[in-house]
């Protein structure tokens, strides 16, 4: 069962190719890991599929039934999509549980004005600041978090959209050792859950430790996939990473 | 006049300081708001409060035109744009003379009545039109505070900080900016009707760019994103016209003087406070 | 129709007119990335400063006129000192800098309107010596001979400067990217303060060639300012030559447009086609 497939995607950028001609399935219920050398189109290829960037040609079926050639980012939480940014992309100017909340809160303009959930999502919100270690947080507004503070938050905010599908992008970079454990918690978490996590990392221990299936990028297109130890013996892989 | 300008800046800050669109038209709003309550109470006959509300309802029509417009724009283009607009509305309200009369505009403005319940209150008095308008500013503020306050205000929030962003949580932030665009105008309308009948006439001149500057400089100071801020940029910018006749300077040259400080303020809070006095968000 | 060659030449003179603000304002955002609002007041301000020299105390006319465009250049240069260097320093916002520039605009605005009033002031008392030539059926003054002749030489200049010298190519390395630039060991810092100068300068050109041609008032800095950002626009944001083709397309059509639109509608008017302009093709004619 394949939550997604990706056919033929390219995705040109004034004439770089950042993607070009990928194609690769995603099966459900697994983390899977996106690998590759920096500028492989890792993160473009993350991009396209929630929307940020454009498709130029080729196409992304979800389920196995949408077939979509378009993707706008707003229509991403009903294919039942959420993210992480590798940039970490807050709400700065406003407080930690405000970040929560506003994902949590009606979509529609009339909805957001007559919220009537408010204690529910309030509720949800602190208790997702308490998964993560953040309660003490509360109301500090974002910029003044620390890095690894501002990555949790991040996490916390897709984990609270309760999609199918996550998209992480480089969760665990710069992290330290007690967040990292915190990450990958999560991230187990996810899977025993029946989740789909879709995991661009750079930390072959993480990945070998966390990822069912590994798909190595390079150049814009696949250059390899499989089982995570497999696949990172592979000649053709080591080659891409120690040979840019 | 303080109450007046409290309600456009409260207006403005909706846009400005929530949802982090710089827009340079709330004249034009302000504007539209005045001539149509005079025009229409003068020709149809209606009431002003009546007017009033149409007067809002034409704005918020024109302004989701223009808000629909503005959507494709994003910072600096956006402002140009918006300047544009202020400058098509003067020129509409200065030449389109068999709506307008032009530049010698609409006199004899009537002032508001009330005959209800065998209240009978003609606001011919000032004291008792002070009063209305408060109440409306009242009216307006706690609007404005709900609105800031909801889910909705929330969302116009992050809109403000990262607009992308939001997106991917599902939220099409294009319908969130038109419809609080779409409420500013109307306020900002009720403060022309209000502003029409005050002086009991209207012309081209009080809405010009400038104007729609002043009141952004008014909330910068006040402070962007904080009601009260903006209760405070209206107090200081009628304060202070006062201030400096005390201070001595002679008559003629008020006005400009006045834009000078406004002008200079503006760049020192730039410089050293981009958030205002009370406010809570750097542009 | 008699009154086409008139058109014609009425739109090449105002083409030059606004070209002188549309290349100044690309030559400073090209580098600094943020729209001045204060240009146009600057550019006008330098009018004024050539008008005080030569009417009230009635200096020669050339004289007053390269006093006033170096008025405005060194105010350009001022401002950049004292208030957007400060800011890029703080790697502030392009929001923050462009209200910044509306604060300029403001002050300097109201400012001479205090020191010359809001009259209409023309430089051009000189019309009586002004000698009128006729090509092709339209009149033109000698004034806007000259006006003509300067477009052209500053054009040519310009493009010389730019392409040619190294202060040329570090302009064009800051446009790229003013980082790379820094690191490179240009002094990024100093170049903008030079580009702000000779902008300002430039645009004063425009201004005083307005007093000549029209005459001067307060509110026409920011009237010249939306027509220049029109041009520019329209000719491709950033880009000299886009400028020149901006301005000209711009005046054609404004002019041209007489023969439906009654001359009041004419601000309003091209803001809409500018509007238009805006969402449709948003990188101007010239392609980046």
């Amino acid at each position: 069962m394949n939550i997604i497939e990706v056919k033929n995607l390219v995705k040109n950028f004034g004439g770089v190719y950042a993607v070009n001609d990928l194609s690769l399935k995603i099966p459900r219920g697994k983390v899977v890991g996106i690998i590759g050398p920096n500028g492989s189109g890792k993160s473009t290829f993350v991009n396209l599929l929630s929307g940020m960037v454009e498709i130029n040609s080729g196409m992304v079926i979800f389920d196995d039934a949408e077939k979509l050639k378009k993707i706008k980012p707003y229509e991403i939480q009903d294919l039942s999509i959420t993210r992480t940014f590798q940039e970490v992309r807050l709400f700065e100017q406003m407080t930690v549980i405000d970040n929560l909340l506003v994902v949590l809160t009606s979509r529609s303009v009339f909805g957001s004005f007559f919220e009537v959930h408010k204690k529910y999502h309030l509720e949800e919100a602190e208790k997702m600041l308490q998964r993560v270690g953040l309660e003490a947080k509360k109301n500090q507004l974002a910029k003044n978090l620390s890095y690894g503070q501002r990555k949790l938050l991040e996490i916390a905010r897709a984990l609270l959209m309760k999609t199918e599908i996550y998209l992480f992008d480089e969760p665990f970079a710069g992290l330290f050792y007690a967040m990292i454990k915190t990450v990958s918690g999560i991230i187990k978490d996810l899977r025993k859950e029946g989740k789909t996590v879709i995991l661009i990392e750079h930390n072959m221990d993480l990945i070998r430790e966390l990822s069912d299936y590994v798909f190595v990028m390079d150049e814009g297109s696949l250059l390899a996939e499989g089982e995570p130890n497999s696949v990172l013996k592979k000649k053709s892989v080591i080659e891409a990473y120690l040979g840019k | 006049m303080f109450s007046i300008y409290a309600i456009l800046g409260v207006s403005l800050n909706l846009v400005v300081g929530y949802t982090g669109l710089v827009s340079v038209t709330q004249a034009a709003f302000y504007g539209i708001g005045a001539y149509a309550t005079a025009l229409i109470a003068k020709t149809a006959g209606f009431g002003f409060f009546s007017s009033m509300l149409i007067g809002a309802i034409v704005a918020g029509l024109i302004g989701l035109l223009i808000g629909l417009v503005l959507s494709k724009f994003r910072d600096d283009y956006y402002v140009i744009v918006t300047v544009g607009f202020n400058i098509i509305a003067y020129g509409i309200f200065m030449n389109w003379h068999s709506l307008t009369r032009g530049p010698l505009g609409i006199v004899a403005v009537p002032r508001p009545k009330i005959d209800l319940f065998g209240l009978h209150l003609d606001f011919n008095n000032n004291l008792l039109f002070l009063a209305l308008v408060l109440v409306f500013l009242a009216l307006i503020y706690f609007l404005a505070r709900f609105i800031a306050k909801s889910s909705f205000g929330r969302v116009l929030k992050a809109i403000r900080e990262d607009e992308k962003a939001i997106q991917v949580f599902g939220y099409n932030a294009f319908y969130f900016k038109l419809a609080i665009f779409v409420i500013s105008a109307g306020m900002a309308a009720v403060a022309g009707s209000f502003f029409a009948s005050y002086l009991r006439f209207t012309s081209p001149n009080t809405f010009v760019l400038m104007e729609s500057i002043l009141i952004l400089s008014m909330i910068i100071l006040g402070g962007l994103a904080n009601l009260k801020g903006s209760l405070l940029g209206a107090f200081i910018l009628v304060l202070l016209p006062e201030l400096m006749r005390f201070v001595g300077f002679p008559n003629e040259i008020a006005a400009e003087m006045r834009q000078i400080v406004y002008g200079v303020i503006l760049v020192l809070l730039m410089i050293f406070r981009p958030s205002g006095i009370m406010g809570e968000y750097k542009l | 129709m008699n009154i086409v060659p008139q058109l014609i030449l009425n739109s090449i003179i105002a083409g030059s007119i606004i070209a002188f603000l549309a290349v100044s304002f690309n030559l400073i955002y090209g580098a600094t990335r943020f729209f001045n609002m204060a240009h146009g007041t600057v550019a006008i301000f330098g009018g004024y400063i050539a008008f005080f020299f030569f009417k009230t105390l009635g200096w020669n006319m050339y004289l007053s006129a390269i006093l006033g465009i170096l008025a405005a250049g060194l105010l350009g240069y001022i401002f950049d000192r004292i208030i957007y260097l400060p800011l890029r320093k703080r790697k502030a916002s392009g929001m923050i800098m462009l209200v910044a520039s509306i604060g300029v605009f403001t002050a300097l605005q109201s400012l001479i309107q205090i020191f010359f009033t809001s009259e209409f002031q023309t430089l051009s008392d000189i019309s009586v010596h002004d000698r009128l030539y006729t090509i092709f059926g339209a009149t033109i003054t000698q004034t806007q001979i000259y006006i003509l002749i300067m477009a052209f030489i500053v054009a040519i200049c310009l493009i010389i400067f730019l392409k040619y010298t190294i202060f040329g190519k570090a302009v064009k390395a800051i446009s790229d990217d003013e980082e790379v630039a820094k690191i490179v060991g240009i002094n990024t810092n100093k170049i903008i303060g030079l580009l702000f100068f000779i902008g300002s300068g430039i645009a004063a050109i425009g201004g005083i060639a307005v007093g000549f041609d029209t005459g001067l008032n307060p509110t026409m800095g920011m009237k010249l300012l939306l027509h220049g950002i029109s041009a520019a626009i329209i000719g491709g944001v950033g880009s000299v030559y886009g400028a020149f083709i901006g301005a000209f397309v711009l005046t054609f059509v404004a002019n041209f447009s007489i023969f439906w639109i009654p001359g009041e509608w004419q601000e309003a008017v091209a803001f809409v086609l500018l509007i238009i302009f805006l969402i449709f093709r948003p990188r101007g004619i010239i392609k980046r």
